[in-house]
């Protein structure tokens, strides 16, 4: 195949195990988002998969070919780092230009494909300034601009974007996909931030202590996390997790909690004991008007823009997130929550995904 | 009032380089029970005013003044201020729980009555388990809330918070901040802290102070900021993704934008605005108020993002590029052309020289 294939990459630091046994495909042309919490093993994944991690074992096939015995500077590979890593003492020119100049590449081509790139990134104005005189953004377009520059058929980004400021930020969630897209190259890249996640992929592979928890398309993860973990992690404010009660209604079976009560298809419940019910802030319906239904006191109040979000004490004692729009309600007043837009079920014990229910947002426009 | 600062100044003195001026005669009042948020991108001078009001840094120039009394002149410790700063560091051999008791000087008699009250701001904190335990075996995120605790728990004129959610675990930031907030508003606190995040000063504050390189751009609630942004500055700075901006001469009571490769489109201004003919403006528009799917105006879809809770899509326009949030699925894709409309209620005018705001849904600012 071609692109990116990694099986069973394993990394172990004296005692503790950061990397479990680690497989992954990106074919060429796509972006698989590498998401986890600082500690996951992102960066020691990028590192091994690039041959600078000598703690690391496991088959890289790139293009079809295994590479993991090859020596970091054979590997065709483009990497960039949050914390750009660029020569202090060359021009942003010599640079982006390195890669080109170690493969020995006459110097009238690396000129036309220096520019190139610059200009797609848009430095071609500051290509004769050292790091020093450019601006974050700018740095990070120069280390993007060396990662891209060979046209390497494998791309790892190790969260380019976290030392730029938020403007620079959304942009570059902006431009990125259709670049990378252009480059044709099975990319990598890292991030904790979930909507640069969803922005970005066509598929997200939560990682956590050195194991996959989940490798889906980003929206799936999303509206079916795998497990408790990936719905504590992917996704601000995170889904609700409560504890339900059971009720077997015919084939069904309703989970309440908190006043909601969503129903669910297909589940075996002979030993199933108050399972989590997951409902999104945002999935949480709520009733202006405390008529009936279950009453939840708004203990606070957090505006974001055109949402609010609101923290809530339902009847029965749990605390609970929900995320509105429009007006913003006082806090110390009740609502009543009137159900869940869409829930799933996670086994207690173990943590896993039992059964999905409802359907999400409608399609406008 | 109870916390005034009037016409601070900091100016930082460096060997063999002209000096930095990092505050520039700020003027500030905040209101007694009052959450202020000083919010701004590093450098803008946040952090050297906080230490200010802290007495961790001398003023160049101005006056403090807090309850009535001038705090400038005055040690630290004789401020009445309770704060948690970055690095402000636990005392590594007490415990969480003699940490956040400690600056709670009681007799004998009080001692329960303040252990009750360290237990129920850690339980606030979700740090109620670990109250045993010593800083250095803590993880980050949860010598940021021992911290925060022992700031929280004291009652104090004033308490100043330096990024106090920073290194919070991101599961558990949105219920923190609105336990934080509720706390705040019920013992009535006067709160003045410093973030970078605009999320943060968002959910906490009841008023936002934007900063930048040293100076006070806008005061006023969140709201405030979003629908009556001062200047261009505050419009792009303050809102996610950023405010639109678009160059273009007002002709015969509409904005004509130019389109960059000749095009030009036009687009009708609200009737109030009192705009000369011919006038040069920039149109202000919030990526939340752009329509899509029906209307005068038409572009080609560049980007098409789902988020999970919301959809961010980059139109091109000529040479233009136009970003739009729905909450719903915008079912558009790349390449196709998507009518939107602008309506008069909600533009933003502002002058393109000076970035003053001219005029907002068609009433003077």
């Amino acid at each position: 195949m071609s692109g990116l294939e990694i099986s069973d990459i394993r990394a172990r630091f004296g005692h503790a195990e950061v990397l479990r046994g680690i497989d992954c495909r990106v074919a060429a042309g796509e972006t698989v988002v590498l998401f986890g919490p600082s500690g996951a093993g992102k960066t020691t994944l990028l590192r091994a998969i690039a041959g600078v991690e000598p703690a690391a074992s496991g088959v890289v096939r790139i293009d079809g070919r295994e590479v993991q015995d090859l020596e970091p500077e054979h590997r065709p590979l483009g990497m960039a780092f949050q914390n750009f890593s660029l020569y202090p003492h060359l021009s942003a020119y010599e640079n982006i230009a390195s890669p080109l100049r170690a493969r020995r590449l006459r110097s009238q081509e690396i000129e036309v494909r220096v520019r190139r790139v610059a200009e797609l990134l848009r430095i071609g104005h500051v290509l004769g300034h050292i790091p020093r005189e450019l601006s974050n953004g700018q740095k990070q377009r120069t280390a993007l601009a060396r990662a891209l520059v060979a046209e390497p058929p494998v791309l790892l980004l190790d969260d380019p974007l976290r030392n730029v400021d938020a403007k620079l930020r959304y942009e570059m969630r902006l431009e990125l996909p259709p670049l990378l897209r252009k480059t044709g190259a099975a990319v990598i890249f890292v991030t904790q931030d979930f909507r640069e996640a969803m922005a970005l992929a066509d598929r997200v592979v939560v990682l956590r202590e050195g194991a996959v928890l989940q490798d889906a398309p980003a929206e799936e993860v999303y509206e079916a996390p795998a497990s408790v973990p990936v719905a504590q992690l992917f996704g601000d404010p995170p889904m609700n997790l409560l504890s339900a009660h059971l009720v077997p209604e015919g084939n069904r079976v309703r989970a309440e909690a908190a006043g909601m009560a969503p129903s669910f298809a297909d589940l075996d419940i002979t030993h199933l004991e108050r399972p989590f019910l997951g409902v999104r802030p945002e999935d949480v319906l709520l009733a202006s008007r405390p008529a009936g239904g279950a009453h939840a006191e708004i203990l606070a109040v957090t505006p974001l823009h055109d949402r609010c979000v609101l923290l809530l004490r339902a009847a029965d004692g749990t605390e609970l997130v929900a995320s509105v729009t429009g007006a913003a309600p006082e806090p110390g007043t009740f609502v009543s929550i009137a159900g869940a837009r869409h829930a799933v079920l996670f086994d207690p014990v173990n943590g896993h995904r039992l059964a999905i229910s409802g359907a999400r947002t409608e399609v406008a426009a | 009032m109870s916390l005034v600062l009037s016409k601070l100044d900091k100016t930082y003195k460096r060997f063999g380089r002209p000096p930095v001026r990092a505050v520039c005669g700020l003027d500030l009042e905040v209101r007694q029970g009052e959450a202020v948020a000083l919010l701004g991108s590093s450098g803008c001078g946040k952090t050297s005013t906080l230490r200010m009001i802290a007495g961790f840094e001398s003023l160049s120039g101005g006056a403090i003044t807090l309850a009535g009394r001038r705090i400038d002149p005055l040690p630290p410790a004789r401020r009445g201020v309770a704060m948690a700063f970055e690095g402000y560091a636990l005392y590594p051999p007490l415990t969480v729980a003699e940490n956040i008791g400690f600056a709670l000087h009681t007799t004998r008699a009080e001692r329960r009555k303040a252990s009750e009250r360290v237990r129920a701001v850690a339980e606030m904190l979700d740090i109620g388990a670990i109250l045993h335990r010593r800083p250095a075996s803590l993880s980050g995120g949860q010598q940021q809330r021992a911290s925060l605790a022992r700031a929280l728990v004291r009652d104090a004129d004033l308490h100043l918070l330096d990024e106090p959610m920073s290194q919070l675990e991101p599961q558990l930031r949105a219920v923190l901040r609105g336990r934080v907030k509720a706390y705040l508003g019920e013992r009535g606190f006067t709160t003045v802290f410093v973030t970078h995040d605009q999320t943060e000063a968002h959910a906490l504050a009841d008023r936002i102070a934007v900063m930048e390189a040293g100076v006070l751009e806008q005061f006023g609630s969140p709201d405030e900021l979003r629908d009556r942004p001062k200047n261009l500055f505050v419009a792009t700075f303050f809102g996610e993704p950023p405010m639109n901006a678009l160059v273009g001469r007002v002709k015969e009571g509409a904005m004509e934008i130019e389109g960059g490769d000749g095009r030009r489109f036009s687009i009708a201004l609200p009737a109030a605005a009192t705009a000369p003919e011919g006038a040069r403006l920039v149109l202000g528009v919030r990526p939340q108020r752009i329509r899509l799917g029906a209307g005068a105006l038409s572009g080609t879809v560049l980007s098409n993002q789902w988020l999970g809770d919301q959809a961010h899509v980059a139109l091109a326009c000529g040479a233009l590029r136009i970003v739009a949030v729905s909450l719903a699925r915008v079912a558009a894709p790349s390449g196709t052309a998507l009518p939107f409309a602008i309506a008069p209620e909600d533009m933003h005018l502002f002058d393109p020289e000076s970035g003053t705001a001219l005029s907002h849904r068609g009433s003077c600012p």
